[in-house]
């Protein structure tokens, strides 16, 4: 009974219930989207820039951070693997030898980052062979190398052309050879594209003249999972001779990028719920004050102020409901249309989509499409209407019924 | 029984103090159909209100079948009335969003009743009233008279051990007034529940068995039929 008279009170009058539940799904509608775009984009970065070049966490032998040299790379035996492998959340792990060399084809030449790389690996942990612009998706030979495609682009670079590495191998040796473009990858990030050349970790390591090293572990974590959690577990389960990063500290500017966009998104969103508040806070207003006289009867009659208080309650989750509802079937195809098809940045005006280049970022914005955006959304605008609701709740405890029926 | 003891109240306006109610002592047997009759302003309805439990004596006490109700909080007295007191308002005050069915059995709801004894109870307090036939209307397609006839069907629906009326006929015309009239004498005769009107129209005065007369929040005459 107390849920009908709350809903038929709600219908009571037609026009405030539309425009409050239009001012609220409005607000969320807004809210929705510009956080699914916001954190759509953040997860695009992390998919590009940490699952493409750092991983989520990496493991490295002490002080290769500090001083990223082949000299301070390590050998990793099954053991170590085994170690990791057994921390829950670890998903893949992949070696990587990384090292630092000029590329010149004919005239040009160009400083580049080598990185030998565990190709099957690599595809559980990067997406490896969706990124294949061009050629082979995996190394042909010993001497095939992958380049990224602003190198190619750079060099002109055809299949099967020759491009000579030159650099400093492990301690002090000199590190050079000739090698065959095998394929173009495309790591959807202008700054990684431009830098890049992969070859095989056995090759990479006959390169700088040393077998058995690694530079990096790459250890990704299965979903859900926090890698910081992972990595502190796998501080306790291996050596000292390790340190063990997080993509949080290894990407510390592109964190703290995130989390101050994330910060003015919320602020953006704090004043849209700053409205619904006063718009919803108006009509629980109306609702009360406009309704004294039948408070008044009800109590003369016997009905006692919690459930006076719940019909209030009911009537503003029923109508913050239909705010709700409208405003995530509204954005739901809305973002499920922009998460397959992203914006592109570019289209909105000419060197936009450069600009966000220089800073590293793909100018493509896919909107998220995870849950957990729309139901906190609707969790906070519920908590908002419970908040509104103590105004009446005040009121009704505080209820003379003669003086309410007089007034 | 209904009692009042040296029932006093006393209303602040501005800086004067007017007595609505003056040391009033009174007492309503079971059974009664009583009318508190006076010029406006002479504390009829403040003398209801006070015996209902709707305001608080300034002092003095309202005894019902020997319990002293005006010391009750206001969590109590919400019980109490709720299980013990039917009220008839001068405006019939049903629920605008609830059907006249609904109106009655919102009350039974209150109580605890279950469905079934709480459509069967309704049906027969309507039919009572008769009103059967408008049973799943709304307040807003009911004439006043069928609304104030919807209230004291759900002024019954609790069981009350009387029916407090202020001014119940005061906005119906007079057939309408008659036909309520029928009703609340006939329940009062058949069901022996007591009445307590406040009124000052004639028709009700003209029925009523016992007239008690206000002045001044004082009693100045009680003439019993």
């Amino acid at each position: 009974m107390i849920l009908k008279i709350a809903w038929r009170n709600i219908w009571r009058n037609n026009k405030r219930t539309l425009i409050s539940t239009l001012s609220i799904s409005g607000a969320l509608i807004l809210v929705i989207l510009m956080r699914s775009m916001q954190l759509g984009f953040y997860d695009s970065i992390i998919n590009t820039v940490v699952q493409s070049y750092s991983g989520y966490i990496q493991v490295h032998a002490n002080g290769y951070w500090e001083k990223q040299s082949v000299n301070n790379s390590m050998e990793v035996d099954d053991r170590l693997i085994d170690e990791i492998n057994s921390i829950t959340g670890v998903d893949n792990i992949s070696k990587r030898l990384q090292t630092f060399s000029l590329v010149s084809k004919g005239e040009k030449s160009k400083g580049t980052i080598i990185t030998g790389i565990e190709v099957e690996k690599e595809q559980l942990i990067s997406d490896w062979d969706n990124k294949i612009i061009e050629g082979s998706t995996s190394f042909d030979s010993t001497d095939g190398i992958i380049l990224s495609k602003g190198i190619a682009e750079y060099f002109d670079v055809k299949m099967g052309d020759t491009l000579v590495l030159f650099g400093q191998g492990y301690q002090g040796m000199m590190a050079a050879g000739k090698y065959v473009a095998n394929g173009i990858i495309d790591l959807k990030n202008p700054k990684l594209n431009e830098m890049t050349i992969f070859m095989d970790i056995k090759s990479a390591q006959e390169y700088i003249s040393s077998e058995n090293i690694a530079t990096h572990l790459i250890v990704n974590k299965k979903e859900y999972y926090d890698e910081k959690k992972i990595a502190e577990d796998i501080k306790k389960a291996i050596s000292n001779d390790y340190e063990v990063m997080t993509w949080k500290e290894i990407l510390p500017e592109l964190d703290q990028m995130i989390t101050a966009d994330n910060v003015g998104g919320l602020i953006m969103a704090f004043i849209l719920y700053v409205i619904v508040c006063f718009g919803m806070f108006g009509t629980v207003l109306m609702m009360t004050e406009e309704r004294m006289y039948e408070f008044g009867v009800l109590l003369s009659i016997g009905m006692n102020r919690i459930k006076l208080y719940l019909i209030i309650l009911l009537e503003t989750i029923i109508l913050s409901s239909i705010g709700v509802i409208i405003g995530v079937a509204i954005t739901r195809p809305i973002s499920n249309y922009f998460n397959k098809n992203p914006i592109n940045m570019e289209s909105f005006g000419e060197g936009l989509g450069d600009a966000m280049g220089e800073f590293g970022f793909d100018p493509v914005v896919p909107f998220s499409i995870n849950w957990d955006i729309p139901i906190s959304h609707a969790l906070f605008i519920f908590a908002i209407s419970i908040l509104i609701s103590i105004y009446p709740a005040i009121k009704i405890l505080s209820l003379n019924p003669v003086k309410a029926m007089k007034e | 029984m209904i009692e009042t003891e040296n029932l006093k109240k006393t209303y602040k306006q501005g800086s004067l103090k007017v007595k609505a109610v003056d040391n009033v002592n009174l007492e309503i047997s079971d059974g009664e159909f009583t009318a508190i009759v006076g010029p406006s302003g002479s504390g009829k309805t403040t003398l209801l209100n006070c015996i209902g439990g709707l305001d608080d004596p300034t002092s003095g006490n309202v005894i019902i079948d020997d319990e002293v109700i005006s010391s009750y909080s206001s969590g109590q007295m919400i019980k109490f009335r709720l299980n013990n007191i039917g009220f008839v308002f001068q405006s019939y005050n049903l629920i605008p969003v609830l059907t006249a069915k609904e109106n009655i059995e919102m009350v039974m709801l209150m109580q605890g009743y279950n469905k079934q004894d709480m459509d069967q109870r309704s049906s027969d307090l309507l039919s009572e009233v008769g009103m059967s036939n408008m049973s799943k209307r709304r307040p807003a397609e009911l004439s006043g008279g069928q609304q104030q006839r919807v209230a004291v069907a759900r002024a019954l629906a609790s069981k009350p051990k009387f029916i407090l009326a202020d001014e119940p006929t005061a906005n119906l015309d007079s057939k309408s007034t008659a036909k309520l009239l029928d009703i609340m004498s006939k329940l009062n005769k058949q069901e022996n529940i007591t009445f307590v009107f406040s009124t000052h129209d004639q028709r009700v005065i003209d029925r009523a068995r016992r007239v008690v007369t206000l002045e001044d929040g004082k009693i100045i005459k009680d003439i019993k039929k």
